[in-house]
């Protein structure tokens, strides 16, 4: 059967190879523009090496040898500036960044800091995708049962902030009956959950700053509790909020590993922690971003158009390389299962139901969960995240690939194969040259569909911190605050790219299939 | 019944106590046919009663429930028997016509004999010439299914049907779909065949057409043959009442 599908797919007719054609011309396209946005991106910028060279030769001597030349992937929150987040030219700085990266040039070990989200962050150590979090993490009792803690790099403390136009909101006593949004999972949370019995308001838990904030300004909290640096940090980028009380005693951070597991690397973090303290470096890079946070100044639309742009193109570039990626490898699952599900065997045709069955019967956000945290769980095999994304999406528009298929084969006349088995042609035959160049013309319109459907989807695996368009987009509006403005020229970029390829390919459809 | 015909030699088609079920509903419920080589029998009966499906049996386009199928002497119930080697000599001609609409009227006629590697692709386009011009169409080589009328529809099926020479051709209700106008064109070409001295089996509504090419006529009712003779007999001479009734209907 595998091999009657090959064949088909294969030796397909003149007209179905220009139809196969077209869709593959489109593909091609689309691969051709990726590797271009590709080309034209500037390569990152080393934003630690200055600060690398400056430290490392002095404290050299006390660095922990077993980590020397070694390279750790260390995951971080997507945006909690100041600890982290993405300058203008799109790179990820912050004090966390900037300490983690001083340390191990003092140590001579590598970094590639995968910015995942806090959560993501805390299941990708889970699961071993990674050896480390540095996240504006709080070392609590509860992490330590899971976690190894480095010792504490910085002293936090939550505060409260409200909208600037708020002035009914100044104590914790104005919040009965109110909202507050937290940041899930953070000192935060815990703060306003510890208190909110007693001044009777409830708790709304996001997943990031810039959401909370949002949440604030939209009016559907009253006020936010964050750690007072985020806050400071946020208030100076002009996010629309204003600090309201004192700093309560709060909790401290720490570099975290999986209990047991990377005593080296955790050795090696207190000992350029250490170093960088003695050196004065450490204050340095908390003053860079505490002692006078440089007040962004309102820029207009099209400034931030153009600041955003080198950045959104670099994630236009993943959109449709994941895209092409993901379709070339559906339509082939699709064909496969298809001709499964209008075949002869019984088990192949349930083989394909289940197949579609689950993945059309799942959420695309849980399957990409599984897959890039779920899965490597099981196996003990890291994935990384352009490939679990891929991964995901292939399976996912495979399934209703399969559906395109299979209708698309169906709907030909039955009488058509029965015409061309009169004439002793077999079946591979009979479907290679009579019933596929027929299918092909009903279903082009539908690959169409799901291609357009495909592409959108990627914006989904953002939040496995898959670097594509969306992602790009929500770390510049969580560095910058102008979620709106930032949202609309994504939504744009969307448009166009959508637009030009839907044009393309109707052009193409016509002239093969007519 | 004997297996040997009057000319004495094997029947073209033999066919043993065929029957046909889908699911629980029995559609032929035991018939005994042979036909003869160079023979013309033509089949009538009430809509419903199972002559396509007895057609559909002779090439095993259906699968067969019980009994035989013997073609050319090849037993079509016998898994090793190669059932598009034995389809290549039976040509058979739909009510719909099921022409190939993405290729054209010569495409559609060289399809099996070059993909069944039987002509290279230059003979094929002769002999597809020369298939449309004995049904009258060498004109509309070129044209595509859609823009062609229903009787030419129909004679390129024909020609198509042809391609591979076969030894047998099958009709099922040929004309039935045809506006009236046309049917004498598709009639005319299936009787210069039967003249020719084509084996052929005739499933048609077309009476007068039955009574004048068919050597022998066969009336199915209900899945079972229930009379069988020469024209003459079945349309002058009918002794069953169902036969009688079915005639009364359609002359
Ligand atoms: N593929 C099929 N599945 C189920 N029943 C069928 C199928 N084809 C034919 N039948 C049934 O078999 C009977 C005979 O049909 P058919 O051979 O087409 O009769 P006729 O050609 O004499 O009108 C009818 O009752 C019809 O409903
Ligand atoms: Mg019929």
């Amino acid at each position: 059967m595998v091999t009657k599908i090959l064949n088909l797919y294969r030796l397909a007719t003149k007209r179905g190879r220009a139809a196969l054609g077209a869709v593959l011309t489109v593909l091609a396209l689309f691969l051709g523009i990726a590797a271009a946005s590709a080309a034209v991106m500037p390569a990152p910028a080393p934003a630690s090496a200055p600060l690398a060279s400056a430290v490392a030769p002095a404290v050299a001597h006390a660095s922990a040898a077993d980590v020397k030349g070694k390279t750790f992937s260390v995951a971080t929150d997507t945006t909690f500036a100041p600890f982290e987040f993405r300058n203008g030219s799109g790179d990820l700085v912050g004090i966390d960044m900037d300490l983690l990266r001083a340390i191990a040039a003092n140590q001579g070990f590598k970094v590639d800091i995968k910015s995942l989200g806090f959560d993501a962050a805390l299941q990708a150590l889970q699961s071993n995708q990674v050896q480390g979090v540095i996240a504006g993490m709080s070392i609590t009792d509860k992490r330590k049962l899971i976690f190894d803690f480095s010792d504490p790099y910085f002293d936090s403390g939550i505060q409260m902030a409200v909208a600037k136009s708020n002035n009914d909101v100044k104590t914790y006593s104005d919040l009965k009956g109110k909202s507050v949004a937290v940041k899930r999972g953070s000192e935060g949370e815990t703060f306003a959950n510890s208190i909110k019995a007693k001044y009777g308001f409830t708790v709304k838990a996001l997943a990031d700053s810039a959401t909370m904030y949002d949440d604030v300004k939209a009016g559907n909290s009253v006020a936010v509790f964050d750690d007072y640096p985020v806050l400071a940090y946020g208030v100076s980028q002009n996010n629309g909020l204003k600090i309201v009380t004192p700093k309560e005693r709060g909790s401290s951070y720490g570099f975290a590993v999986n209990k047991g597991q990377n005593a080296d690397l955790l050795t090696a973090f207190d000992k350029g922690l250490a170093n960088l303290k003695a050196s004065g470096e450490y204050q340095k890079i908390l003053d860079k971003y505490l002692a006078a946070p440089e007040t962004a100044k309102q820029t207009s639309f099209f400034q931030l158009l153009a600041n955003s742009f080198p950045a959104l193109m670099k994630g236009l570039g993943m959109t449709l390389l994941a895209t092409a990626l993901s379709l070339v490898i559906a339509l082939v699952l699709g064909i496969v299962f298809g001709f499964f599900k209008v075949g002869e065997s019984r088990i192949l045709r349930i083989i394909a139901s289940i197949y579609v069955e689950i993945f059309r019967g799942t959420p695309l956000l849980v399957q990409a969960f599984f897959f890039y945290f779920g899965l490597p769980q099981l196996t003990g095999q890291p994935l990384n995240v352009l490939s679990a994304g891929v991964i995901t999406l292939s399976l996912n528009a495979g399934a209703y690939m399969t559906e395109i298929v299979r209708g698309g084969i169906q709907s030909v006349d039955p009488g058509q194969l029965e015409a061309s088995r009169s004439l002793g042609l077999g079946y591979v035959t009979s479907m290679r040259r009579v019933v596929v160049p027929q299918a092909i013309k009903i279903m082009t319109p539908s690959f169409i569909n799901q291609f357009v459907i495909t592409l959108k989807d990627t914006s989904l695996l953002a939040v496995i911190g898959f670097a594509e368009l969306t992602y790009q987009g929500q770390q510049i509006y969580a560095a910058n605050f102008r979620t709106g403005e930032t949202l609309l020229i994504v939504a744009a970029i969307y448009f166009i790219v959508i637009f030009i390829l839907t044009q393309l390919s109707n052009v193409l459809d016509r002239k093969f299939n007519k | 019944m004997s297996d040997a015909t009057a000319s004495g030699t094997t029947a073209k088609i033999r066919v043993r106590d065929l029957k046909k079920s889908f699911g629980s509903n029995e559609v032929l419920k035991g018939l005994d046919v042979d036909v003869a080589e160079g023979e013309v029998v033509c089949v009538i009966g009430p809509s419903g009663s199972g002559k396509s499906t007895f057609l559909r049996c002779l090439n095993k386009l259906e699968d067969i429930t019980a009994g035989t199928v013997t073609v050319d002497g090849y037993d079509l119930t016998d898994p090793k028997v190669d059932l598009n080697a034995v389809r290549q000599h039976i040509g058979m001609v739909f009510q719909h016509f099921n022409l190939f609409p993405h290729m054209t009227a010569l495409q559609n006629i060289m399809l099996a004999p070059v993909e069944l590697k039987k002509l290279d692709k230059a003979a094929a386009r002769a002999k597809g010439m020369e298939l449309l011009k004995r049904v009258g169409l060498a004109e509309k080589a070129d044209a595509r299914p859609a823009s062609l009328s229903g009787g030419q529809k129909q004679r390129v099926a024909i020609a198509r049907a042809l391609a591979m020479n076969p030894g047998i051709m099958l009709f099922d209700e040929a004309t039935s779909a045809l506006d009236p106008e046309m049917v004498g064109e598709v009639l005319q070409v299936i009787r210069d065949l039967a003249a020719e001295g084509m084996t052929m089996v005739v499933v048609t509504h077309e009476m007068g057409f039955a009574r004048e090419v068919a050597d022998r006529v066969i009336f199915m009712d209900a899945g079972v043959i229930c009379e069988e003779g020469a024209p003459e007999a079945i349309f002058s001479h009918a002794e069953q009442p169902r036969l009688q009734d079915f005639l009364a209907k359609v002359l």
